[in-house]
């Protein structure tokens, strides 16, 4: 044990949260490297786009200038390919002719270098320009922007991001934080020296529920339910929720909605990731997942541990934990995902003995044991040590990527059944 | 608080083609055009100064016609040179839309006209090619919602009581151009029916999401749309579904029935253009409160404080009871607090 014999310091207690909207308009040209590259640091800087335009965008003149207009940007991000200057140059024309009269006008942010930049530079005349080829310091630019005046706050991002490094520190691996809030869902992927970030805004369980309905639609939400609901009901709640922010579930049906709503937003982040170029293949494999925010905040450690494994579909032997916004880091289970062609022989080898589990595909079970598990999967390469948590070892045989059957008839009990191993909804038994 | 009799100030952002507008200072009523404008198809880009010899600085110096101007096929744009004259026409009818940075020029045909209207009695305090602010005085509420244009037209009951629902039956013609009170819900039958029928826009206490998806589009947010698509107006003033209007509510609006009314959609608001001694409204604070399972929304009448509860999510939070129904006390807020 190691006991501090410095001396008290006071606690500070620190502001977090989003700061200010920031809407950005993305520029960019034909290649998928440009496009890749504006749309990761759109989401590291949680910047909700609210124009995503290429320079071969169909639109004519007028159109691209009036739904730069309508997009009220905050920022421009620019980045041009090599041979799409002059191209570039007059989707920031229609820029100009559509955003010069908006106050406080756009910022556009060139990620090029100087030669090509002062090339693009009088096509945005009247609207403040600045280059960089470091995304990081365009990363950092725009989160000075989400401060504005207030310098004090702490944004939720960077927190998330010093907690994925922390955490990466610890277990000395690849780690993974999912932050699923009100309005906000972070993926954040801590490797050896760098860190992949994806901050989508809006897009939570909350506040910004809505959001995941418009973007992912409203079936991809209704197929995580345990219970039928008809649509139009299911669509009134999550838009009265969205409402409401900090609003509470308290009822059994308002929880599931929540837990559905967290899943895809986690889903949906992964799907904005990949579009973006980021490693989400490294991220599904992370051997650490912390869950934080109000994804984390459900009653019971099983609702985590499900809302996680569903979101994520983790692919290899995975270490779950959770933080809640005003609560402790637990770790909550060792999830062992599997995917075998009929069926696999899982050993475990624990404290209190060793265990073999004929495993077929489709299995969705939890074995309740405790303390370190050495788990083994014969005639697959997976195989590690790892602590089993609160509740045990998940072994998912679901495969990957997860299907869900389309029928009701066949989903519900699906789900409902996966809900139920995991003890997941009150209704189904006591923790 | 509910209604407010106060200054409030509209924002109307205008389309690219502004022809005219109304100035700084200058009185306006709701209803009033405060811009008007053309709408612009596909734009041909011109060679303009390269063609002309010109340096890119000098080319709108020697524009003919100032940027935003109309123009006829064959109108010359820019003329260089006595002897051996280079010029640049217009090809088209219709607007010179945008001078380039290198000197070029967009020209646009027109394809329809637009109008913007005023959402307030008041005064124009901004105005530019992008947008008129517009300040004045009116009784306003603040609603939850709002889709669809701007809408401006008399206040008409549409319902007895407010738990009813507005039926699409008392919808006709001769009620074009109103803004019909519509009682605890607005179906997308009624909302269709009433744009068919010419009706300005639509007031109720709530409107189902899965019709305003079908009206509006499947990327609905319940944060509104402002558009300018000839689509219906509805404002949800409490939540999504239904919702009976309570009395601080429904009352103010049966007394200002038959006034003149405006429904800003951008910022979801209700603006009435009666006296500020039209009636004595009451402006106690109104809490609403949020189902347990989200379903609907109510107005709380008299609460308690409860303590915490351990409730059926196994979710364990303060509470608030009316009656039989237990709520977190998280799950209510008051009327007027900004979601």
């Amino acid at each position: 044990m190691t006991i501090s014999t410095g001396e008290q310091a006071p606690v500070e207690k620190a502001r977090v949260g989003l700061g200010r909207p920031l809407r950005v308009a993305l520029l960019y040209g034909r290649d998928d490297a440009s496009r890749r590259e504006v749309a990761r640091v759109a989401l590291a800087a949680a910047a909700e786009p609210s124009a995503v335009v290429p320079t071969d965008d169909p639109r004519s003149f007028g159109e691209l200038a009036q739904a730069l207009r309508d997009a009220l940007p905050d920022a421009v991000l620019v980045r041009p390919e090599p041979k799409g200057v002059a191209a570039m140059a007059e989707l920031l024309e229609a820029l100009r002719l559509g955003c010069l009269l908006q106050r406080p006008a756009p910022r556009i942010f060139a990620i090029a270098d100087a030669r090509v930049a002062d090339q693009l530079r009088p096509a945005a005349a009247g609207l403040p320009f600045e280059v960089s080829s470091d995304v990081a310091e365009l990363v950092v630019a725009l989160r000075a922007f989400r401060r504005g005046a207030d310098q004090d706050l702490t944004l939720r991002d960077e927190l998330i991001e010093d907690a994925a490094r922390s955490l990466a520190a610890s277990t000395r691996g690849d780690a993974l934080v999912i932050d699923v809030s009100e309005s906000s869902t972070s993926c954040v992927l801590a490797r050896a020296e760098e860190l992949e970030a994806a901050h989508i805004v809006p897009l939570g369980l909350g506040a910004a529920a809505d959001h995941v309905v418009a973007r992912a639609g409203l079936d991809r939400v209704r197929r995580w339910l345990p219970r039928p609901v008809d649509a139009p009901a299911l669509l009134e709640r999550v838009f009265n929720r969205a409402l409401w922010p900090g609003a509470l579930p308290a009822t059994e049906s308002a929880l599931a909605l929540e837990m559905a709503l967290a899943r895809e937003a986690i889903a949906h982040a992964l799907r904005d990731a990949e579009y973006a170029g980021l490693d989400v293949a490294a991220m599904r494999a992370s051997p650490a997942v912390l869950v934080t925010g109000r994804a984390a905040s459900f009653p019971r450690p099983a609702q985590t541990l499900l809302v996680a494994v569903d979101g994520l579909e983790p692919t290899a032997l995975t270490t779950v934990f959770r933080e809640p916004d005003d609560g402790r880091a637990e770790r909550i289970a060792l999830v062992l995902s599997i995917s075998p062609r009929r069926s696999a022989i899982v050993r475990l080898t624990h404290a209190g003995g060793r265990a073999e589990h004929r495993v077929a595909r489709g299995a969705f079970m939890l074995v309740p044991i405790s303390g370190d598990v050495d788990v083994s999967v014969k005639g697959a390469r997976v195989k590690g040590i790892a602590h089993a948590g609160a509740l045990g070892v998940l072994i998912d045989a679901r495969g990957r990527p997860l299907v869900l059957p389309n029928r009701d008839a066949e989903r519900i009990p699906a789900v409902s059944r996966w809900h139920a191993t995991l003890r997941a909804l009150p209704s189904m038994g006591v923790a | 608080m509910t209604w407010r009799h106060a200054r409030w100030s509209a924002d109307h952002p205008l389309p690219i083609g502004v022809v005219e507008r109304t100035a700084v200072g200058q009185a306006v009523n709701a209803g009033d055009v405060i811009a008007a404008g053309m709408a612009l198809g596909t734009a041909i880009r011109l060679k303009g100064a390269r063609r002309l010899g010109l340096q890119t600085a000098d080319m709108e110096r020697e524009l003919r016609v100032p940027v935003g101007g109309e123009v006829s096929a064959g109108t010359l744009l820019a003329r260089t040179g006595r002897r051996f004259p280079r010029t640049l026409t217009a090809p088209i009818d219709g607007r010179l839309l945008h001078l380039t940075a290198d000197g070029d020029v967009y020209v646009a045909p027109i394809v329809g006209r637009w109008i913007v209207r005023s959402t307030l009695d008041g005064a124009v305090t901004r105005s530019d090619d992008a947008g008129v602010t517009v300040e004045g005085e009116a009784w306003c509420i603040e609603a939850a919602a709002a889709y669809g244009p701007d809408a401006i037209g008399e206040l008409t009951l549409g319902v007895n009581a407010p738990m009813e629902d507005l039926a699409p039956s008392r919808l006709d013609v001769r009620l074009g151009g109103r803004i019909m009170i519509g009682g605890a819900r607005v179906s997308a039958e009624v909302l269709t029916r009433a744009h068919a029928c010419g009706v300005s826009g639509l007031v109720a206490g709530g409107a189902p999401v899965a019709g305003l998806r079908v009206v509006y589009g499947e990327s609905l947010t319940a944060s509104g749309h402002a558009g300018r698509e000839d689509r219906p107006t509805v404002i949800c003033l409490i939540a999504f579904g239904g919702a009976a209007l309570p009395d601080a509510i429904f009352g103010p609006l049966a007394a200002l029935a038959g006034s003149r009314a405006a429904i800003h959609t951008a910022s979801a608001r209700l603006f009435v253009f009666a006296p500020a001694d039209a009636g004595v409204f009451a402006t106690d604070e109104l809490d609403l409160a949020l189902a347990p399972d989200y379903a609907s929304v109510r107005a709380l009448v008299a609460e308690t404080v409860n303590g915490e509860v351990t409730f059926p999510s196994e979710v364990r939070a303060g509470a608030v009871r009316q009656g039989d129904l237990v709520v977190p006390s998280a799950n209510v807020r008051a009327f007027h607090a900004k979601r």
